[in-house]
């Protein structure tokens, strides 16, 4: 008895089994069946057997080929029955790399069946060593109702995640580690593996590539700070002032920002674009007014080009902040407040001393995941200038306001650089997890504390 | 002297004195240049004068007496309020005060057209604005506040009226466009000179050339299906991860993470090729596989929103019987309102603007753009010309219905807002 209810992991099952449960390992399901539950061995051996005869078919010469990426160029050659030249179909690296990863997210499928129907079968086993009787299948199916609910309920989020999420990732992390660049189209050209090289000539190669990715490396991180912390810090201020008491019809205040925020990002982006642009609106009541004799370059100029972004991502971005701190705000006991006054400290001292620092300690991991998406702040940039305006020292394409994602996307989308937009999202990838590990280390070294009571 | 030892009931007599001054500085500041034309210098009054005697007339003077006359009779209500000050007079000096500042703030914008159409120069610029008109602006702005203060209003009001009018500027541009007779992206001012619907009408009667209600249609359908589905997945997903355990489950929620830090469209690419193999590119139907594909990741507010219920809810249902399913329908679905209007209103949302990956799917084939890939198109350098107001009006059909939505369901979206922060 003791022995059996002894909890075994996915070794000590195979170590200290019977031979059925060893077996197993090799023909999924064998347990199951040996102990009583057959129609899930033979489930589990059927679905084994189908991995196997797609492996045997297409599977194992989608992997072989994944080694060189394609060999036969595709090209006219003679056609000595015929006495003409016809174009052979060549290899097709990028197909033969996508069918490569297809098998790849199949084989971990294959590998988290045999993990699952070792454990199954091993809880089979098990049951009928404590002298229960194991879980029919119809019992099996309705477990999924309550306490297996997390495979009725997780099966399509994984399922879907596996096929447009993780696999399209592998590839794309897949070809960071190719010459798939416009040089090297299919179905014209191969391409093929080349290791590590696009990482060098992005980091440190002495070309226009090095010398365009550590700038908009360098904007990415001046808007990603700038952004967050000035749609922080005023939005913060725009819901003191609405939550400050005095004011009447918080509601109507609150809703004159809010429509900002309602309108769909790239509407609002696209209409301030319009109005910034030399002939724009507001260059030409600008110079109506008085302001300016001659248009201002808003998007021309690369100063005036940052800044403007800059504040029109204030405009949009403010908004959220103020409805997120408006809550929070008035979490804050309000007594802190009474004491300090009565202590004599004006508005500003009660702000650095009490509203900012519970703001902080409350928001910090916000501001992180914030600043990360913001390095990631597509719909600004595109919308607003499209990366412009261009400058002859950049790799082509790239522009004085371009952050990393919006270079990547033209690389994607323009020019075909496909490796070198791979490389690109994975040094965002790095950079994101560098910040979201400096949060989670923060927030638990917060958690330790006593914190701001 | 005497003054500052009355109390009057419902003022704060603190300030009173600074503020009648600051008001009485305004006023005479009125007497100092407010402008420099050609050498010569003139104060707001002299320039009434000279702009009702010349011959040219323009409409701005009024613009010229009212800040004259606010700014005077706010001074004289001050000085009123050294003899006798009340409640009442306090308040009608403010209102004097606020609009005095809001006419001399005008005046800034009015100037160079005022001097334009009275004939008198054209190359004016605010440069030249003369100290007078600095001083009275100035002065009128701190009597303003300090009137304020009296009146114990918060000063708050001020910022958020010049904040309100720089948030809603662009928005009241577009619904001007919107309504413009004029055609094209270049106008020369801001009130057009002619309203009409026509830019709404030709949004649905030139199908042939600018399919807009396809595409409303389209993102309507998309939008739709999307925020059911995914919402549907939100929930599921993010209940299991918050209310129950199982292997596997950290390791679910860390790889999640670890994708989230990828940037999304990297591997739209490949996204598209895989659509192309199930032959499903080019088709609405890809928006929404694709997007439910996804839901999943944005599980995290609603699972901070499960994590603050009760257990003792669910361990009360498990003893009367109830299955895991019946509590996540019966039990944890009713109580979770806001939350599910804040994913719906969030997926619905984020279909409704989504650019990137429609843009890469449909390419050139228009007729099934969502709003957001046709709003883009229309603002081509090529097409902007023609079609900019047709933009505008576009803009505010496709935006109007999300306003409402979100002012309606304002209340659940700051929920979930606050929600996130505490997940």
């Amino acid at each position: 008895m003791k022995a059996a209810t002894t909890k075994r992991n996915i070794l000590t099952t195979f170590t200290k089994g019977d031979i059925f449960s060893k077996l197993s390992y090799i023909l999924f399901g064998l347990s199951n069946i040996r102990n009583g539950q057959v129609l899930k061995g033979l489930i589990f051996m059927a679905l084994e057997a189908l991995y196997l005869v797609f492996m045997i078919l297409t599977g194992g010469h989608n992997l072989a080929m994944m080694r060189t990426l394609g060999t036969s160029t595709q090209g006219m050659t003679f056609n000595e029955s015929l006495g003409i030249y016809e174009v052979s179909q060549g290899d097709n690296s990028m197909l033969i790399l996508l069918s490569g990863v297809v098998t790849l997210v199949i084989t971990g499928f294959f590998l988290a069946l045999l993990l699952f129907s070792v454990y199954s079968g091993e809880a089979a086993r098990q049951a009928k060593e404590l002298g229960r009787r194991p879980n029919t299948f119809l019992e099996d199916i309705k477990s999924l109702a309550n306490e297996n609910i997390h495979f009725l309920f997780l099966s399509v989020p994984v399922l879907g995640l596996s096929i447009f999420t993780v696999m399209p990732l592998i590839y794309m992390i897949l070809m960071a580690f190719t010459n798939y660049d416009q040089d090297h189209q299919p179905p014209g050209n191969l391409f093929t593996w080349v290791g590590l090289k696009n990482f060098f000539t992005l980091l440190s190669g002495g070309d226009r590539l090095a010398a365009t990715f550590w700038p908009v490396l360098g904007w990415t991180l001046i808007w990603g700070f700038a952004a967050t912390f000035s749609c922080y810090f005023g939005g913060m201020i725009l819901a003191m002032i609405i939550n400050s008491k005095g004011i009447k019809h918080k509601k109507f205040w609150r809703t004159i920002f809010v429509i900002t925020m309602a309108i769909p990002a790239f509407i609002s982006l696209r209409v301030v674009s319009t109005m910034l642009g030399e002939r724009g609106i507001f260059n030409v009541l600008l110079q109506q007014w008085g302001f300016t004799d001659h248009a201002l370059p808003f998007l021309s100029n690369i100063t005036w080009a940052r800044v403007s972004v800059i504040l029109v991502n204030f405009w949009i971005g403010v908004p959220v902040t103020m409805l997120m701190v408006s809550g929070i705000l008035m979490n804050i006991p309000g007594e802190l407040y009474e004491s300090a006054k009565i202590d004599g400290a004006g508005p500003f001292t009660m702000f650095r001393k009490i509203t900012f620092p519970y703001m902080w300690f409350v928001t910090t991991p916000y501001i992180i995941s914030n600043l990360i998406s913001n390095f990631n702040n597509f719909n600004p940039i595109y919308f607003l200038t499209g990366g412009e305006p261009l400058t002859l020292d950049y790799y082509k394409g790239a522009g004085k306001t371009d952050l990393l994602v919006t270079w990547l996307y033209k690389l994607t989308k323009d020019s075909n650089d496909y490796n070198l937009a791979a490389t690109i999202g994975i040094i965002i990838f790095v950079i994101s997890a560098i910040f979201t590990l400096v949060s989670f280390s923060r927030s638990n070294a917060m958690k330790n504390e006593e914190g701001f009571q | 002297m005497s003054v500052t030892h009355k109390t009057v009931i419902g003022l704060n007599l603190k300030n009173h004195l600074k503020a009648v001054a600051a008001s009485l500085v305004a006023a005479v500041a009125l007497t100092l240049p407010y402008i420099h034309v050609s050498g010569e210098k003139k104060s707001i009054p002299g320039a009434i004068v000279q702009l009702l005697s010349g011959s040219e007339s323009t409409a701005f003077i009024w613009l010229l007496v009212g800040a004259a006359i606010f700014t005077a009779v706010s001074a004289a209500l001050s000085l009123i309020g050294m003899v006798k000050m009340s409640k009442p007079l306090a308040c009608i000096w403010q209102a004097a005060q606020a609009l005095s500042l809001i006419f001399l703030g005008l005046l800034m914008f009015s100037t160079r057209m005022m001097l334009k159409e009275a004939g008198i120069t054209d190359n004016f610029l605010n440069k030249d604005l003369g100290a007078g008109y600095w001083l009275a602006f100035v002065s009128s702005f701190a009597a303003l506040v300090l009137v304020m203060k009296v009146t114990k209003t918060n000063v708050g009001y001020i910022a958020l009226t010049i904040l309100g009018v720089i948030w809603l500027f662009p928005i009241l541009w577009i619904v001007l466009t919107a309504f413009r007779a004029e055609q094209g992206y270049y106008v020369g001012y801001f009130i057009p000179k002619g309203f009409t619907l026509d830019n709404f009408k030709n949004l649905f009667t030139n199908q042939s050339v600018l399919p807009f209600a396809k595409w409303w249609l389209n993102t309507l359908i998309v939008a739709a299906c999307s925020c059911v589905i995914n919402t549907l997945i939100i929930l599921a997903t993010s209940y299991v991860l918050s209310r129950t355990r199982f292997a596997g489950r950290k390791a679910f929620m860390n790889i999640l993470m670890i994708i989230g830090m990828f940037p999304g469209f990297m591997s739209l690419i490949a996204v598209y090729n895989i659509l192309k193999g199930i032959g499903l590119n080019q088709s609405l139907m890809a928006l929404i596989v694709v997007g439910a594909a996804g839901a999943a990741m944005g599980y995290h507010v609603s699972k901070g929103f499960f994590d603050t219920i009760p257990k003792a809810i669910d361990e009360a249902a498990i003893i009367d019987g109830a299955s895991r399913l019946q509590i996540f329908i019966h039990v944890t679905l009713p109580l979770a309102k806001s939350i599910i209007v804040y994913t719906v209103l969030g997926s619905f949302l984020a279909t409704w603007s989504d650019y990137i990956f429609p843009s890469m799917l449909f390419g050139d084939k228009q007729s099934s753009y969502t709003v957001a890939v046709g709003l883009y198109w229309l603002t081509d350098f090529k097409r902007i010309d023609t079609y900019y107001t047709q933009f505008a009006a576009g803009a505010v059909i496709v935006a109007l219905p999300i306003v409402i939505l979100f002012i309606w369901l304002q209340r659940f979206y700051v929920e979930g807002l606050s929600g996130s922060v505490k997940g």
